[in-house]
């Protein structure tokens, strides 16, 4: 039997990038680097902003980029391979050294802390969910396209990692990296993209940063362009299709 | 939803046994099967443990033989959940194709345990045998190896929401079936005990001293557990309805939007989710023959579910928590309750919640404190998170099933 091969169309309604050394997606694709440049995150204030991570920062960053409309607060899907990897760190090294961790630090730990700290921010109680694992990308861009198809409502998408301590010994990234795309059905008015399984590398190392800022860009341009995600399922890559702006419209 | 997704097999594995029939008989039996925590580890305060038997406690290397993968702890956890479900789950490739059957997998907190043996090494701790590597130490740690171990080549993917991750894996699961991009699921959970969760949620002042009592009057808080869970569903099809041990109805999830570990004060988030989850199922709060509560044991938690419960349902619908078998299975938990609800409607008897005497009338609630005999069409399951991330899905009977 065979399947699917594409998903959608979505429409784009907004996007957001971010990287902690970088100032936009254009700067990130052509290697143009600046120092490191913590998020705003303005969406948070006062006791709420207290121990966030950088990845929670950089998911409330693109997020509040993206502006969702406040009246009809959409459902969300984050999006992160190593989570809160730099607090996973500091628990680990707290209870080793003193027998005790901080109840502050337990309480931001899960991977869905950014879309905990998201709905309080915002007033939100749609539904959000996290994908993890090393295709992040790639899964969270499926589950938020679905998302939208099957309930014909906008959804929010927010994908961020920030770097892998080196102790871990695991992928070396020297960036923050993050992207939000408000995603919304196909009779909308927006970017219009398509989601396409293809046969592809079993594992391919894709660079998140690489990926994000070419899925940003892309949304951004009236060009016709091709994004690979990542592996989605076995020998087989997803990669978003963005068809000429004039072809669509 | 207008139609139900068939669950055509069940595994399941945690503190009461390693394969479904053992869990089974000791949970409809109240079986405590709680430990001292020092048979995990000597934390600096008093606590019990959920700690499935057979796993190695000290000094030795954790076994996954079978898997074919890395020998961290979340593997030998995962593992008899593997081999059970492996036959039914040959059964829908050769249905449906290799292809067609997806693998969504959820935890909470994955191999984090493998990671805390190397950051954090401990004499009394059992070795890994195969060295530390990053990819033993994320959620979808054992996800490939599960996968190719069962067969399956579908769509891939990890989902972590605390408490709640598994049924939100559940749900993407379904979004995959009707999306067309999958025929079948293998949906699993699974977390291991790790020395980071228990030294964490005693740090916010929740685990209970002695092992838990959800709903009771002196309750005090969680007993944590460790075990994996998981469940096969398939489109509905004449050749999946006849192999149907229960069915998924209705499934919805809503966010509290207001605090991180602590519900809202009214469970606004959980009140929402179990009335979207009725609607989708077509039912009525009355038509719920017991409410299977996410149940922890903890004085705010229970009351705000026990207020939740209250406002969706208005009577005294029967509720049962089946944490106190289990222990808190942290992103499997939802799952694991999922089970017992399933084996409770072909047995048509709700498990006890254990410990709940003497009750807390305060709750307004009926709380299963012995095991009931009754006959049951449909079973609302909660399971609710750090991050306000609530999820209700309505299990039914198959005789109850969708026309």
């Amino acid at each position: 039997m065979t399947g699917r091969t594409t998903i959608g169309p979505v429409q784009i309604l907004g996007t957001a990038f971010f990287s902690t050394h970088h100032a936009s997606a254009e700067d990130a694709l052509a290697g143009r680097e600046r120092p490191f440049t913590p998020p705003a995150y303005q969406l948070l204030v006062g006791r709420a902003r207290r121990f966030t991570s950088l990845v929670t920062q950089m998911h409330i960053e693109v997020c509040g980029a993206v502006s969702p409309d406040p009246a009809d607060p959409p459902m969300a899907v984050f999006a992160t391979r190593h989570g809160e990897i730099q607090t996973a760190e500091r628990l680990i090294a707290d209870f080793r050294e003193t027998r005790a961790v901080s109840s502050a630090r337990f309480a931001l730990s899960v991977h869905n802390t950014a879309s905990g700290v998201y709905s309080v921010a915002t007033g939100s109680r749609a539904a959000t969910t996290t994908v993890t694992g090393a295709n992040a990308i790639a899964a969270g861009w499926l589950e938020a396209s679905l998302t939208v198809i099957q309930t014909e409502r906008t959804v929010l998408l927010s994908i961020a990692d920030e770097p892998l301590p080196a102790v871990f010994c695991g992928p070396v990234a020297s960036s923050g990296v993050a992207a939000a795309f408000l995603l919304g059905a196909a009779s909308r008015a927006g970017r219009r993209v398509e989601l396409a399984i293809a046969p592809g590398l079993d594992d391919p190392e894709l660079d998140p940063l690489q990926v994000l800022a070419r899925g940003a860009q892309a949304a951004g341009r009236p060009e016709a362009a091709t994004v690979a995600l990542g592996r989605i399922q076995p020998g087989a890559v997803l990669a978003l299709r963005f068809p000429s702006s004039e072809a669509s419209a | 939803m207008t139609r139900g997704y068939p669950i055509t097999a069940v595994a399941i594995a945690n503190c009461l046994g390693t394969d479904n029939r053992t869990v089974f008989e000791r949970a409809f039996a109240g079986a405590d099967a709680f430990s001292p925590a020092s048979d995990f580890y000597e934390f600096p305060f008093a606590t019990v443990l959920g700690i499935m038997p057979g796993l190695p406690t000290s000094g030795v290397a954790w076994s996954a033989q079978g898997l074919d993968c890395i020998p961290t702890r979340l593997a030998t956890v995962l593992l008899p959940s593997v081999r059970q479900l492996r036959p039914a789950v040959r059964a829908a490739v050769d249905r449906w194709g290799a292809r067609r059957v997806a693998y969504v997998f959820a935890s909470s907190t994955g191999g984090l345990e493998e990671t805390e043996r190397s950051l954090a090494p401990d004499p009394r701790l059992p070795l890994s045998s195969a060295g530390y590597r990053y990819v033993d130490h994320g959620i979808d740690a054992a996800s490939a190896a599960v996968a190719h171990h069962l067969g399956v080549d579908g769509v891939c993917m990890a989902i972590s929401t605390a408490c709640s991750s598994s049924f939100n894996a559940l749900a993407s699961a379904i979004r995959l079936i009707d999306g067309g991009l999958a025929d079948a699921a293998v949906v699993g959970s699974a977390d291991s005990l790790c020395r980071t969760t228990i030294f964490g949620f005693h740090s916010l002042g929740l685990t209970a001293p002695t092992a838990m009592r959800p709903f009771a009057r002196d309750r005090a808080g969680i007993t944590l557990g460790e075990g994996s869970a998981f469940v096969l569903i398939e489109r509905d099809a004449e050749a999946t309805r006849r192999h149907a041990l229960g069915w998924v109805t209705g499934i919805a999830a809503a966010s509290d939007a207001f605090h991180h570990t602590s519900p809202h004060p009214e469970g606004i988030g959980g009140q929402i989710c179990m009335r979207q989850a009725l609607d989708r199922a077509g039912l009525t709060p009355n038509e719920i023959d017991y409410v299977s509560a996410h149940g922890t044991g903890t004085r705010l938690n229970d009351a705000v579910e026990a207020a939740a419960v209250r406002q969706v349902f208005e009577r005294r619908v029967p509720m049962t928590a089946t944490k106190s078998l289990t222990g808190h299975t942290l992103g499997s938990a939802g799952l694991t309750a999922l089970i017992l609800a399933v084996e409770s409607l072909r047995r048509q008897e709700i498990p006890a919640t254990l410990r709940a005497a003497p009750p807390d009338d305060s709750l307004g609630v009926a709380v299963v404190g012995e095991l009931l005999r009754v006959r049951m069409q449909h079973v609302l399951v909660n399971a609710f998170g750090f991050g306000g991330s609530n999820v209700s899905v309505v299990v039914s009977r198959p005789s109850a099933e969708p026309s």
